[in-house]
């Protein structure tokens, strides 16, 4: 560290650092900007429109105890034949304790096969329902939000591949219990199934190869290589 | 005459030359998860990944080509690298993120990749759960690059640096050398975390296999787990978190692993001698259980009150978890976030806020006030006490346990106070921001102010892909500021401040 001599110009390095990190921001934005899309047609669940309609239509909250008085009044705002969604649940986890409810979504993850039966995530988001999983498409909806559901033998047997990368899961409808503090479950959130029924097999999703993103791969690449190779020969040069 | 500080190029040369170290480090980590993203053809992953890995490591050799110096490092170099190691290192890291797509913007891939890095786990990642398994791996790797500290990875991976690389180590938060050499030190930390990771993933592999999982997918859970919970990080592989695995098996090796996380590596080390008597005389441990037990009472009566819990072992199991998730600042979730605001009362988050705030112990992965400053403080307030108490004349002497007996010195209590109070502006700044910026109440705005200024990544829903940026920039702000625990943030911006100085000087130098 240098006291008191005399100061040398530290602007330029400086900004050049920053112009290459503004730079890479730009090239990055534009790569992103320029991935392939597929067209909407593929990705949408075709019977969205036959669905039966959420239990309300803007979410629920209740926050304090003293709201606890008041959700009776908040069931009776409920729509007779609506489906349960997980922003209801999340919202207001003690409005449908113990109730019987309709569930539809998305199998995810894995079927955790167990004795008696299986655990799943269904989820019930934007990706599950309306747009298809992010990948082929960047209409970015948000987290993932859904329930664990619990289906007794005899109904998980017909799932097929759960949502995972390349993969949407089966859209299933779900008639069962809902539990907000399940004792089977260690006090977890999930919905016991009576009955399942497959509204949309699980289909593999293509992704289109992003071509622009592996040309800049390939030039990146190229570019650490060279700066590698220049690297080795000058620590040769030094006699290291 | 006042003595100033006028860094020059020769500085700059320094410094870059070992944060091109850093971020030609980085590079490797992209690198790791590649041949998997080719295994399973997941080709964009892939690419996105080697472009960041290609960036990184270009800036990294030709720092070492062009800038190698034989120039020594000062404590003001160490903290300026190691700031700006976190905060460039992670807008490096977050290239293969930002071209991805998963991101809204390129300030969310930043945050994410802020967020691994500090191990906070707060994430900002559109539809988890179809996200490729290369990208989630690196998102962990990065996340255990992270709690060992980007240096300690670097000093692993190059082996090299010897005594001139031990002030970055000290600079990044780590004032505890446990063998007295520091390269010593980082391959001890080395092999703690692959002992941890042979002896986690295999019993984390058997427990999912037990739990319903396939063979592949156990290991690849169990991998995941073991990275962002001994690394205390939090990221998890599905939305839905510890939740998603419905077995107490699992949550009991992650809540091991968390703990192993959460004690400091000379700990480890005390243990590994089989010094059993450091573990119960250290300052830290003490600090915890006292801390950790009046929060679990705390928390348990606030749960009993509100009823959330019909059974005894379920408020156990969810409550006991979710606490040890906050002491070791790891954030996984055993329970929705938005349900500690709508399920959990009042009493029950503000104890997981209290139990957020104070965090693990120093010199471990953990983040948090730390346990340490937390003794330190109380030991000072008590020494206080009796030093008004007793006569003027009488000479108090307050005295500690860690790694061996201490005397409680003005200057270490003023520095522990110092950061507590940097800790309690953090927090507050982030609770401001958050009231300022959206439709979110008190509770939620502290609960997260708390959970991203102490790096725990427990979110009550505030954190959202499409948040206010300025509140994103503040969070970010409070992870890195956190992590560093606010020195080498603050050596850097007085570093920046010498340069506008300097400049202004060079304006009246005659040419």
């Amino acid at each position: 560290m240098s006291v008191k001599d005399a100061p040398r110009h530290t602007r330029w390095p400086l900004l050049a650092v920053a112009g290459v990190l503004g730079l890479l921001l730009v090239m990055t934005t534009a790569l992103e900007r320029s991935a392939p899309i597929a067209p909407i047609s593929d990705r949408a669940v075709p019977m969205l429109d036959e669905l039966p309609v959420p239990l309300v239509d803007e979410p629920l909250r209740c926050t304090r105890t003293d709201v606890r008085a008041d959700i009776d009044d908040l069931r009776r705002q409920l729509r007779p034949g609506g489906r349960l969604t997980s922003a209801v649940v999340h919202g207001c986890p003690r409005l449908l304790d113990g109730k019987d409810v309709i569930y539809i979504g998305e199998v995810v993850g894995d079927v955790l096969r167990r004795s008696g039966g299986a655990w799943v995530l269904v989820n019930d988001d934007a990706y599950a329902l309306e747009v298809g999983p992010l990948g082929p498409h960047r209409e970015r909806r948000g987290f993932n939000t859904g329930l664990a559901v619990w289906l007794p033998d005899g109904q998980h047997e017909q799932l097929g591949d759960p949502g995972r990368h390349g993969n949407r899961g089966d859209i299933v409808r779900i008639e069962g219990v809902f539990h907000r503090a399940d004792p089977a479950d260690g006090g977890g959130i999930t919905v016991r199934a009576e009955r399942l029924e497959v509204l949309a097999t699980a289909t593999r999703v293509h992704e289109p190869l992003d071509l622009p993103l592996i040309i800049a791969a390939a030039v990146a690449a190229v570019l650490a290589s060279g700066a590698w190779g220049w690297d080795r020969r000058r620590t040769r040069g030094r006699g290291v | 005459m006042s003595t100033v500080l006028r860094p020059n190029v020769d500085d700059l040369r320094l410094i870059g030359f070992y944060l091109g170290k850093v971020i030609g480090g980085l590079g490797l980590i992209m690198l790791l998860p590649v041949p998997v993203a080719l295994a399973l053809s997941e080709f964009n992953a892939a690419a996105a990944l080697v472009l960041g890995a290609g960036v990184a490591l270009t800036v990294g050799w030709l720092s070492d080509a062009h800038l190698e110096t034989r120039r020594t490092l000062s404590w003001a170099h160490g903290m300026v690298i190691v700031a700006l190691a976190w905060i460039v290192g992670a807008a490096f890291a977050a290239i293969p993120m930002h071209v991805s797509g998963r991101f809204s913007h390129a300030l969310g891939a930043y945050f994410e990749a802020v967020s691994a890095l500090t191990t906070t786990g707060m994430s900002v990642i559109h539809d988890l759960d179809h996200l490729e398994a290369s990208m989630s791996l690196y998102r962990h790797l990065l996340q255990l690059a992270g709690g060992l500290g980007i240096i300690i990875v670097i000093l692993a991976l190059f082996s090299a640096g010897g005594s001139r690389i031990s002030t970055l180590y000290v600079s990044e938060a780590r004032d505890e050398r446990i063998l007295p050499n520091v390269l010593r030190t980082s391959r001890f930390i080395a092999r703690v975390t692959i002992m941890f990771f042979i002896a986690g993933v295999g019993l984390l592999t058997a427990a999912l296999t037990h739990a319903g999982f396939s063979p592949l997918r156990a290991i690849e859970h169990a991998s995941a787990l073991f990275f962002s919970s001994f690394a205390t990080g939090g990221f998890s592989l599905m939305q839905t978190s510890i939740a998603y695995y419905h077995a107490p098996a699992v949550e009991l090796l992650v809540m091991l692993l968390m703990f192993a996380g959460m004690l400091s590596f000379a700990l480890h080390h005390a243990l590994w001698s089989r010094d059993l008597r450091e573990f119960t005389t250290h300052l830290e441990t003490r600090t915890l259980a006292l801390t950790s037990g009046v929060f679990l009472a705390l928390m348990s009566l606030g749960l009993v009150r509100e009823g959330t819990y019909a059974d005894l072992a379920a408020l156990v199991r969810r409550g006991l978890f979710t606490l040890l998730s906050a002491v070791s600042s790891t954030g996984h979730q055993v329970n929705v976030g938005e349900t500690y605001l709508t399920d959990w009362g009042v009493l029950a988050p503000a104890a997981l806020v209290g139990a957020m705030a104070i965090g693990g112990m120093a010199s471990s992965t953990a983040g948090g006030i730390k346990a340490l400053r937390v003794g330190l403080a109380f030991k000072s307030i008590t020494h206080d006490i009796r030093r008004f108490l007793l006569p003027e004349s009488a000479v108090v002497v307050t005295s500690y346990h860690v790694g061996r007996p201490r005397i409680l010195r003005p200057d270490t209590a003023r520095a522990a106070t110092t950061v507590l109070l940097l800790f309690v502006l953090s927090f507050l700044l982030g609770t401001m921001t958050a009231l300022l910026s959206g439709d979110v109440d008190v509770t939620e705005a502290l609960f997260e102010g708390v959970s991203v200024g102490a790096n725990i990544g427990i979110s009550i829903g505030v954190v959202t892909p499409d948040m206010p940026r300025l509140l994103m920039v503040v969070y970010i702000v409070q992870m890195i500021v956190g992590r560093l625990e606010f020195v080498a943030v603050l050596v850097l911006i007085g570093y920046l401040l010498s340069f506008r100085r300097n400049s202004r000087a060079l304006g009246r130098t005659p040419r």
